[in-house]
C-alpha cells in the first residue's frame, strides 16, 4: 500500500453543544451547509487532504459531541490529537464562558504540546452577537493561542482556520525534527517513525 | 299597139307590166306625156271646184264652235260654286260623325281594361299580402301565399308584363326567403352555442340538487314549491326553456315548403357536428384551471341536452343514429381531452373537483339517456393519476418531515404533549407511561408524523373513490395498493435521500432504523384504519406492515455501507514502511484508531438493534480482513521485509483481538474470527517459515494452512525476496535464506502447475 500523503495530522473539534462544530467540519470537508441541527452522538471524523509547501497533508478531523453525556467517550480522543479547535458561538455567552472549562479539559487529557486555536463561530449573525470580537481576541491572548471568527453558514474563515492550524503544526513538527536530528534528508521517513511513538491507545488495547 | 291611151292605163288595175313595156317600147312617149298633162289639168280643175263648194259651210261651223266654248265656261263656274256650298254644309256633319266613332271606341276600350284589371287584382292583392308577410318575417306564411299566387292567380295572366316579372321573381324571392331563414337559423346556432354552457350548468346544478335530496327532502321541497308556485316558476325552468327553439322549427317548415327538407336536415347535422368540434375544443391552459373544466364540461353537457331536445321535438332533424354517432365520437374526444388535461394537473384538490364535475355530468347525461361507460373508465384512469399526484405530493410532505428531522429520540415535556403524540400514534409502553417528565420516546418525531401522513394519504385516496361505483373491497384494495406504493416507493425514496446525505451520520441512521421498526409495528393499525374507513374485513395477507420493510432494509444495508466506508478512510491512512527491519512492537496508529472508533460505534447501537449490529459487525470484520489482504497484494508494493510483515501481523492481531472481544453481544464464539483466518494462516506461514509442513500437508485434510493457496504465497514470497536483497546484511544467512526461498518457490510453482 503506497503512502498517499506526506503528513497526517489529527485534529479535534471541541466546544459546547450547538456551537456548530459539525457544521464547521461539514463546510471544510464537503463545502456545504445544512441548516437542520443534528447533534453529534459520540464521535465522528472526516478526512481532507490539503497541499502545503508542496507537501500533501492529510487532516483527520475528529468531531466530538458537545453534550456532557458523551464526555467520557470524547476525552479518550484528546491524547492522540495534534491540534485542537476550541469552538464557541458568538451568539451564546455561555458557550464562550465554557471555553475555560474546555481548556482545562485539554490540559488534563491532551498531550502538553498540542496546538490549539480558538474559533468564534456563527459570525454571520452579527445582530444576535453576545460576545464581542475583542473579548474573543483577549481570551486567545491569555492562553497564548490564535483566534478567528468563523461562519460555517456563510463560509467565512473556515478554510483559513484549518490551514492556519495545520501550518502551525507543520512548523512545530519540522522545528522539533531539526532539533532532534540535524538535517541530512529523509525527513519523511523519520517523521513517520516519530509519529508512531506518539500513537495513543495502542498499548492499552494490545496488552 | 301603138296607140295606148291613158284610159287604157287607167283601165288596167293590177297588171301594170305590159302597159309600162308598151309605153317604153313604143314611140308614143310624147303623146302619153301630153295625155298625162291633160289628165293633171283636169284633176286640178276638179279640186278647185270642190273647194269653192264647201268653204261657207266651214266658216259657219267655226262660228258655232266658238259659241259652245263660252257656254261651257259658264257651266263650269256654276258647278264649282255649287260644289263649294255643299262642302261647307257637310263639314260639321262629318266632324260629328268622327267624334262619335272615337267615343265608341273609348267606351269599348274602357270595358276591356276593367275586365283585365279585375283579373289581375287578386294576384296583386296576393302579392301585397306576400310582401307584408315577408316584411314581418312570417316566411312560412309568405311562402304559402306565394304558392297560392303562383298556382291560382298567375295562371290566367300570361300576357301581362307584371305577371311575367312576378313569375320571374318568384324563384329569387324563394331563394331570398330561404336565405333569410338560413340566416335566422345561423343566428339561432350562434345563440345556442352561447347558451349551451348555461344550459349545461343549469342541468348540472339541477342534478346536484337531486343528488343531495333524499325522499323526504323531495317531499318537503314539493310542498314548498306548491306554496310559492307562482313566484318560483323562473327558478324551476327546465334547461330547454332557457332558449327559444322556434327558429329550428320555422326553418324546418320553410325548407319543407321549399322541398329542401333533406338539405336542411343535412345542413343542421353538419352545422352541429362542426359546433361539436368547437365545443369539444378545450379552453387553453385548462389542466389546472377548475373554472375552465367547468365551462368545458358544462358546454358539452349543454350541447347534448340541446341535441336531445331537438331530437324529441323536431322530428327527423336529429335521428337516433345521427345522435348516437355524434355522441360516440364526441364522447371519445371528450374523454381524451379530459384525460389529457387532467393528466397534467398536479393539484389533487382540483382533480377531486374535476371528478365531482364528471360525476355530475355522468348523472346528467344518464338522465337524457346517453351511455356513459367511457366516462367511468376515464374516471378510473384519472383515479390512478390522482393517486400518482398524491404520491408526488406526499413525497414533498415526507421530504419536509425528514428535512426538519434530527433523528433523535423524541422528548416530551408535559402531559399535554405526551397525549397529543399518543393520540396520533399507536404506541403504548407502561414504562414510559409511568416515567417522569420529560419523557423520552424510543423513536424520533418523524414516526408519528409519518404515520399521520400515511393516514392522511389513505384518506385522500379514498376521497376520490367516493361515488365511483366501486365495491368497498375494491376501494380498500385500491387504498392499500396506493399506500403500499407510498411507503415502499415514496417514503423509502425519501429515506434513501437522507442516507445519501453525508451530513446524516451513523447514529442518525441507526435512529432511522429504530423509527422504521416502530412504524412497522404500527402497520396493522393502518390496515385497521383502511378497514374502518371502507367497512371491510381485514385482509391479513396484505398488511401494510410490510410496506415499511423496504425502507428499513435499505437503512440496515446502509449501516454496513457507512461503517465500511469509514474503514476505507482509515485504511487510506495506512503508511507501512515496507523495508522495516525491526518493528516497534505496537500496532499501526490507524488500526488502533479504527478499532476504538468501531468499538464506540457498536457500543452506541448494539443494544438497541442487536440484529443489525451483528450483521454490520460481521460485514465490518470481513471488510477489514479483505483490506489487510489487499495491502499485502497491492501491486504497487514490490517488496515486503520481514519487519514489515511483522508489523502487519501486529495490526492483524489487533483486529483479531477486536473480533474476539465480543464487540456486539449475541454473536457465536469465533464467528468473527473466522473472517481473519485466511490472513492469519498466511502470516503464520510467512513468519514461522514452516515450508516443509506446508508442502508436506498440502492437499491433506489435517492441513494447518488449508486456506493458503500456493499461488498466493508465491506472490508474497517474491516480494520478500526483493526486500531481502536490500535488508539482509549477514552474507551467510542471506545466501541460505535465498536458497531456501528459491527451493520453496520452485516447489510452490510445481504445485500450482500440477493443479492447473
Amino acid at each position: 500500500m503506497a503512502k498517499t500523503y506526506d503528513y497526517l495530522f489529527k485534529l479535534l473539534l471541541i466546544g459546547d453543544s450547538g456551537v456548530g462544530k459539525t457544521c464547521i467540519l461539514f463546510r471544510f470537508s464537503e463545502d456545504a451547509f445544512n441548516t437542520t441541527f443534528i447533534s453529534t452522538i459520540g464521535i465522528d471524523f472526516k478526512i481532507r487532504t490539503i497541499e502545503f509547501d508542496g507537501k500533501k497533508i492529510k487532516l483527520q478531523i475528529w468531531d466530538t459531541a458537545g453534550q456532557e453525556r458523551f464526555r467520557t467517550i470524547t476525552t479518550a480522543y484528546y491524547r492522540g490529537a495534534m491540534g485542537i479547535m476550541l469552538v464557541y458561538d458568538i451568539t451564546q455567552e455561555k458557550s464562550f464562558e465554557n471555553i475555560k472549562n474546555w481548556i482545562r479539559n485539554i490540559e488534563e487529557n491532551a498531550s502538553a504540546d498540542v496546538e490549539k486555536m480558538l474559533l468564534g463561530n456563527k459570525c454571520e449573525l452579527n445582530d444576535k452577537r453576545q460576545v464581542s470580537r475583542e473579548r474573543g481576541e483577549q481570551l486567545a491572548i491569555e492562553y497564548g493561542i490564535k483566534f478567528m471568527e468563523t461562519s460555517a453558514k456563510a463560509s467565512i474563515n473556515v478554510e483559513e482556520a484549518f490551514l492556519t492550524l495545520a501550518s502551525d503544526i507543520k512548523a512545530k513538527m519540522e522545528k522539533r525534527l531539526e532539533a532532534n536530528n540535524p538535517p541530512k534528508g529523509g525527513h519523511q521517513l523519520k517523521f513517520a517513525e516519530t509519529r508512531k511513538t506518539e500513537t495513543w491507545l495502542s498499548k492499552c488495547n494490545l496488552l | 299597139m301603138s296607140k295606148v291611151t291613158v284610159q287604157d292605163i287607167e283601165a288596167v288595175d293590177d297588171y301594170w307590166g305590159p302597159t309600162f313595156r308598151s309605153i317604153l317600147e313604143g314611140n308614143n312617149t310624147e303623146s302619153l306625156s301630153e295625155q298625162l298633162e291633160q289628165r293633171i289639168r283636169s284633176h286640178d280643175k276638179d279640186i278647185e271646184r270642190i273647194c269653192n263648194l264647201y268653204y261657207q259651210g266651214f266658216i259657219d261651223s267655226i262660228q258655232e264652235l266658238l259659241q259652245v266654248r263660252t257656254q261651257a265656261k259658264q257651266l263650269h263656274e256654276e258647278v264649282h260654286t255649287l260644289d263649294r256650298s255643299v262642302q261647307q254644309i257637310s263639314a260639321s256633319v262629318l266632324q260629328q260623325g268622327q267624334d262619335l266613332v272615337r267615343a265608341r271606341q273609348i267606351e269599348s276600350n274602357l270595358a276591356s281594361a276593367i275586365d283585365a284589371l279585375q283579373a289581375c287584382l287578386p294576384a296583386l292583392e296576393c302579392y301585397i299580402k306576400f310582401t307584408q308577410q315577408a316584411n314581418n318575417k312570417q316566411y312560412y306564411q309568405s311562402l304559402r301565399t306565394l304558392e297560392t299566387l303562383e298556382s291560382q292567380h298567375l295562371v290566367g295572366l300570361n300576357n301581362y308584363r307584371f305577371a311575367t316579372q312576378i313569375r320571374q321573381a318568384i324563384p329569387v324571392i324563394k331563394e331570398n326567403i330561404r336565405r333569410s331563414a338560413e340566416a335566422d337559423f345561423r343566428e339561432f346556432l350562434e345563440n345556442i352555442r352561447k347558451f349551451s354552457p348555461k344550459i349545461g350548468e343549469v342541468a348540472i346544478t339541477h342534478t346536484k340538487k337531486l343528488q343531495k335530496l333524499d325522499i323526504n327532502a323531495i317531499i318537503e321541497e314539493h310542498k314548498l314549491l306548491r306554496q310559492q308556485d307562482n313566484r318560483d316558476e323562473e327558478n324551476n325552468l327546465s334547461a330547454q326553456d332557457l332558449i327559444d327553439f322556434s327558429p329550428i322549427y320555422r326553418c324546418l317548415h320553410i325548407y319543407m315548403v321549399l322541398g329542401q327538407r333533406e338539405y336542411f336536415e343535412k345542413d343542421y347535422r353538419q352545422q352541429r357536428r362542426d359546433q361539436s368540434k368547437l365545443v369539444l375544443q378545450p379552453p387553453p391552459g385548462m389542466h389546472d384551471n377548475l373554472e375552465a373544466y367547468k365551462t368545458y364540461i358544462c358546454a358539452i353537457v349543454g350541447f347534448f341536452i340541446v341535441e336531445d331536445h331537438v331530437k324529441n321535438t323536431a322530428g327527423d332533424v336529429v335521428t337516433t343514429s345521427y345522435l348516437e354517432d355524434l355522441w360516440s365520437t364526441s364522447l371519445t374526444k371528450f374523454v381524451n381531452e379530459i384525460s389529457m388535461a387532467s393528466s397534467s394537473c398536479t393539484d389533487p384538490n382540483i382533480l377531486l373537483r374535476i371528478k365531482n364535475l364528471i360525476m355530475l355530468s355522468i348523472n346528467t347525461f344518464k338522465c337524457y339517456g346517453y351511455t356513459v361507460n367511457m366516462l367511468f373508465e376515464c374516471l378510473h384512469n384519472m383515479r390512478d393519476h390522482y393517486n400518482e399526484v398524491l404520491l408526488q405530493r406526499w413525497v414533498h410532505v415526507f421530504r419536509d418531515i425528514l428535512d426538519k428531522e434530527q433523528f433523535q429520540p423524541m422528548i416530551v415535556e408535559n402531559q399535554e404533549e405526551y397525549e397529543s403524540i399518543i393520540e396520533r400514534f399507536p404506541f403504548h409502553s407502561e414504562q414510559l407511561e409511568n416515567a417522569a417528565f420529560p419523557k423520552k420516546f424510543p423513536f424520533s418525531r418523524m414516526v408519528p408524523e409519518v404515520y399521520h401522513q400515511a393516514k392522511e394519504f389513505m384518506y385522500a385516496c379514498m376521497k376520490f373513490a367516493e361515488e365511483l361505483t366501486l365495491s368497498p373491497n375494491e376501494v380498500a384494495a385500491m387504498v392499500r395498493k396506493a399506500a403500499n406504493l407510498l411507503l415502499t416507493r415514496s417514503f423509502s425514496g425519501c429515506l434513501s435521500m437522507v442516507f445519501r446525505n453525508p451530513s446524516v451520520a451513523l447514529p442518525q441512521l441507526i435512529q432511522i432504523i429504530v423509527d422504521t421498526q416502530y412504524l412497522e409495528k404500527a402497520g396493522p393499525f393502518l390496515d385497521e384504519f383502511v378497514c374502518h374507513m371502507t367497512n371491510t374485513v381485514s385482509n391479513i395477507s396484505q398488511t401494510p406492515s410490510a410496506m415499511f420493510h423496504v425502507a428499513r432494509q435499505e437503512a440496515e444495508k446502509q449501516v454496513g455501507v457507512r461503517i465500511c466506508s469509514k474503514i476505507d478512510e482509515f485504511f487510506d491512512l495506512a503508511a507501512y514502511d515496507w523495508l522495516l527491519i525491526e518493528p516497534p512492537g505496537i500496532a499501526s496508529a490507524y488500526i488502533t484508531d479504527m478499532i476504538s472508533y468501531l468499538k464506540s460505534t457498536f457500543d452506541n447501537f448494539a443494544f438497541k438493534l442487536p440484529g443489525i449490529a451483528q450483521t454490520a459487525c460481521r460485514r465490518t470484520c470481513e471488510h477489514i480482513a479483505n483490506k489487510i489482504y489487499d495491502i499485502l497484494y497491492d501491486e504497487e508494493v514490490k517488496q515486503i521485509s520481514t519487519g514489515a510483515l511483522q508489523q502487519i501481523n501486529l495490526d492483524l492481531l489487533q483486529c483479531e483481538f477486536f473480533a474476539a472481544s465480543e464487540p456486539v453481544p449475541g454473536l457465536r464464539e469465533g464467528e468473527l474470527s473466522k473472517y481473519f483466518l485466511k490472513n492469519r494462516q498466511l502470516l503464520d506461514l510467512l513468519i514461522m517459515e514452516e515450508w516443509s509442513t506446508y508442502l508436506h500437508d498440502y492437499g491433506k485434510q489435517e492441513n494447518r494452512y488449508h486456506l493458503v493457496h500456493p499461488q498466493s504465497i508465491i506472490v508474497i514470497l517474491e516480494k520478500i525476496r526483493e526486500a531481502d536483497k536490500k535488508t539482509m546484511f549477514s552474507v551467510l544467512r542471506k545466501n541460505d535464506k535465498k536458497k531456501l526461498l528459491d527451493t520453496v518457490l520452485k516447489q510452490l510453482k510445481h504445485l500450482t502447475e500440477r493443479q492447473n
